[in-house]
């Protein structure tokens, strides 16, 4: 595969831009390219250029909520299947779990999260990813 | 300004055409091998449209290209290469073979793609989410509004359209069973096999298009070249039977045989004759509602004459019983089999499809009856001592008072019998369906709460019918692998199910992965394609082996 060795692109999205920069901070320095988007509308504009592999995505947003944005990413043609799809979520219930299914996540995390479990969950995610899964 | 390059593998004119219909634009064709180089050091180049097949050739141009920040865009000959392109993540991809038009359209949109570009939000955003109402992301084939544009200038010139309808009956069964992502997934494998089928058929001359119906329908535009007539309706209905079992043959082999049982297909035709004082797409919608009806006409028809055979069966007693094997994680010892009922005659061969018939006709309980009777007379001959029998009830069944009188004469030994009730059952009718349980319970029996985790409940439901054992709901298992959400809910489960002092059995288990998981995860029982080997299918045959486990069946395996 063309990027073979090089870590996937983190596509992370949150309105609230302290968990945006404290994310990327951190992602950034265990060598994760990592996009930024505000909202669901800048996160599908960015989806499509830059085609990230992975996606952090906040469930509560003002717009569009995170399990829109989800399903949409999941369901489109080209790139849906090659991205896994994170949720990241102050919800922790059995219901959630079984919405977040429902939409196509492929993973989730629980706020308020600390960095290690975040990069545990990434790490996982990536490595399904180079298995061609 | 000198032309802008579109730099190809592609000999064939439709390439060439396409650079044609792009301003400014000429195409430079490259043999196979030299494509990737050429990305890598020629001028002017504006897209590369690669249609090799070979993976390497396909890996060196997008390596070459990316470096310089051209768009790639890739005309598939097959899915691996589809798959492949969405991988490499190709800035467009479409399916051979196209048109000129087709081509020109998708270089023009890779390459808006690439420019960075003062394109508002609105239209960035509008684009990715309108490209899956376009083309069939599962599939790659294009939906109605797409076909007809394409075929309108066709239609008008050759003055007459056929539709095929293809209504796979039961697929939405397949959903309600094994959930969404599996009937995704043998749609895709549809598609593939249908497409396949049609390339090497005698329609392949002709203008044939398949489109993705938003359900699981499949609808096909014939439209022959001219000089050549239009298929009669003869040559049509042996091409259809052919395509039949060229599908079910992929399915079964991609998917299994449970899967492969469910799939039904009925086909219905309609003529469509251009007229150039109505509206086209109108004209095509009607002639496609008139082909669905045609299909469902035919699956009527198909239905009475399995109503017979159900009759004929039920009077004959003409069912057996496939005995799944529950094996225990840790060890692949057998723990109990699962009873599954099926009808000797081939038209009854899938559980599913027998009781669907019976509902219909209103002989569900009778069939029920049998099915019982049958499962438990089995118990004797080909289950262990020790083995558990694993017997599903239906809930009207469970209502009815003569069922209670009906098992006490049949079981020599409730202990050994586990009752498998849906987690749905008890919510219509819930003081009254746990009265029911207890009297069971009195008398020996245990109970298994099926579907558990499928949504209808939460976990507190499930508690109060104290069940001895959980089984999961099979669209859990399904790729769980690969899937944390799920395994993080069948641990949730595991969990609880240790308090309640409960066993939970995992269903569906069809490869070696899912097995894996599980088991890590602690589920305590397995069940599933992975570990039943299916059983010769004019009968009954020795009980199943399970591969790794220490029981040998008492005769060789056919």
């Amino acid at each position: 595969m063309a990027d073979a060795g090089q870590l996937p692109t983190i596509l992370v999205v949150d309105d609230n831009q302290d968990n945006t920069e404290i994310i990327r901070h951190y992602l950034e320095a265990r060598g994760y390219p990592i996009i930024v988007a505000y909202d669901g509308e800048e996160a599908l504009a960015a989806f499509e250029t830059v085609r990230p592999s992975i996606v952090l995505l906040d469930v509560m947003m003002p717009g569009r909520d995170g399990w829109e944005v989800c399903r949409i990413m999941k369901q489109h043609p080209a790139l849906g299947r090659a991205v896994r799809v994170i949720m990241v979520t102050a919800l922790d219930e059995w219901e959630d779990k079984r919405q977040a299914l429902q939409t196509g996540a492929d993973d989730y995390v629980a706020k308020p999260f600390d960095l290690a479990t975040l990069a545990a969950t990434v790490e996982r995610n990536a490595a399904l990813l180079t298995a061609g899964a | 300004m000198s032309p802008v390059v579109l730099l190809t593998d592609s000999p064939d004119d439709t390439a060439a055409a396409a650079a044609a219909l792009l301003d400014g634009w000429r195409v430079d064709v490259r043999a196979e091998r030299e494509l990737a180089p050429a990305a890598g050091d020629a001028a002017d180049v504006g897209a590369v449209l690669v249609t090799t097949d070979n993976p390497n050739a396909l890996r060196d141009v997008f390596e070459r290209a990316r470096a310089r920040g051209i768009p790639v865009v890739v005309g598939c000959r097959n899915d691996a290469v589809r798959r492949r392109a969405v991988e490499l993540r190709a800035d467009e991809w479409f399916l051979l073979p196209a048109t000129a038009d087709e081509i020109a359209a998708r270089v023009r949109s890779a390459v808006a793609r690439r420019v960075p570009s003062g394109a508002a939000l609105a239209d960035r955003v509008g684009r990715v989410e309108y490209e899956s109402m376009l083309y069939d992301f599962l599939t790659g084939l294009p939906t109605l509004p797409v076909m007809i544009e394409r075929t309108r200038g066709l239609i008008k010139e050759r003055g007459e359209l056929i539709v095929l309808y293809l209504n796979f009956v039961r697929y939405s069964k397949i959903e309600e069973i094994y959930g969404w992502e599996k009937l995704d997934a043998v749609l895709e494998t549809t598609a593939s096999a249908v497409r396949e089928f049609l390339a090497e058929s005698t329609l392949s001359t002709s203008r044939v298009m398949v489109s993705a119906r938003n359900d699981d329908d499949f609808v096909f535009f014939h439209v022959p070249p001219a000089g050549v007539a239009v298929a009669t309706d003869a040559e049509i209905t042996e091409l259809v039977g052919r395509l039949e079992q060229f599908v079910a043959a992929r399915i079964e082999a991609a998917h299994g045989e449970e899967i492969a049982a469910l799939f039904d297909i009925y086909v219905g035709r309609a003529h469509v004759y251009y007229n150039p004082k109505m509206r086209l797409e109108r004209l095509i919608y009607r002639g496609i509602r008139e082909a669905a009806n045609a299909a469902k006409g035919i699956e009527e028809r198909e239905r009475a004459r399995k109503v017979a055979d159900l009759r004929a069966s039920l009077r004959d007693r003409a069912v057996y019983i496939d005995y799944h094997p529950i094996v225990v994680a840790g060890t692949r010892e057998v723990f109990g089999y699962e009873a599954l009922a099926r009808g000797v005659m081939r038209s009854l061969r899938s559980p599913e499809v027998m009781f669907e018939v019976a509902a219909e006709a209103d002989l569900i309980w009778e069939l029920s009856r049998l099915c019982r009777s049958r499962a438990v007379e089995g118990m004797r001959t080909r289950l262990g001592p020790d083995e558990l029998l694993f017997l599903n009830v239906d809930p009207h069944d469970f209502a009815d008072p003569a069922f209670n009188e009906e098992f006490e004469g049949e079981v020599a030994d409730p202990g050994r019998v586990v009752v498998e009730i849906t987690e749905r059952t008890a919510i219509k009718d819930y003081p009254k369906f746990r009265e029911r349980l207890k009297a069971f319970r009195e008398r020996g029996y245990r109970f298994a709460v099926d579907d558990a985790g499928s949504g209808y409940a939460g976990l507190g439901s499930i508690a109060n019918l104290e069940p001895d054992f959980i089984k999961l709901d099979i669209s859990l298992i399904n790729c769980i692998d690969t899937n944390f959400i799920k395994q993080n809910l069948v641990e949730t489960m595991v969990r609880f199910a240790n308090d309640q002092g409960a066993m939970v059995i995992a269903e569906g288990v069809e490869r070696a992965e899912e097995f894996e998981t599980v088991k890590r995860l602690g589920v305590h029982l397995v069940q599933g394609f992975y570990l039943h080997r299916p059983e010769a299918h004019d009968g009954p045959g020795p009980a199943a082996r399970v591969p790794g486990s220490e029981r040998e069946p008492a005769r060789a395996e056919r």
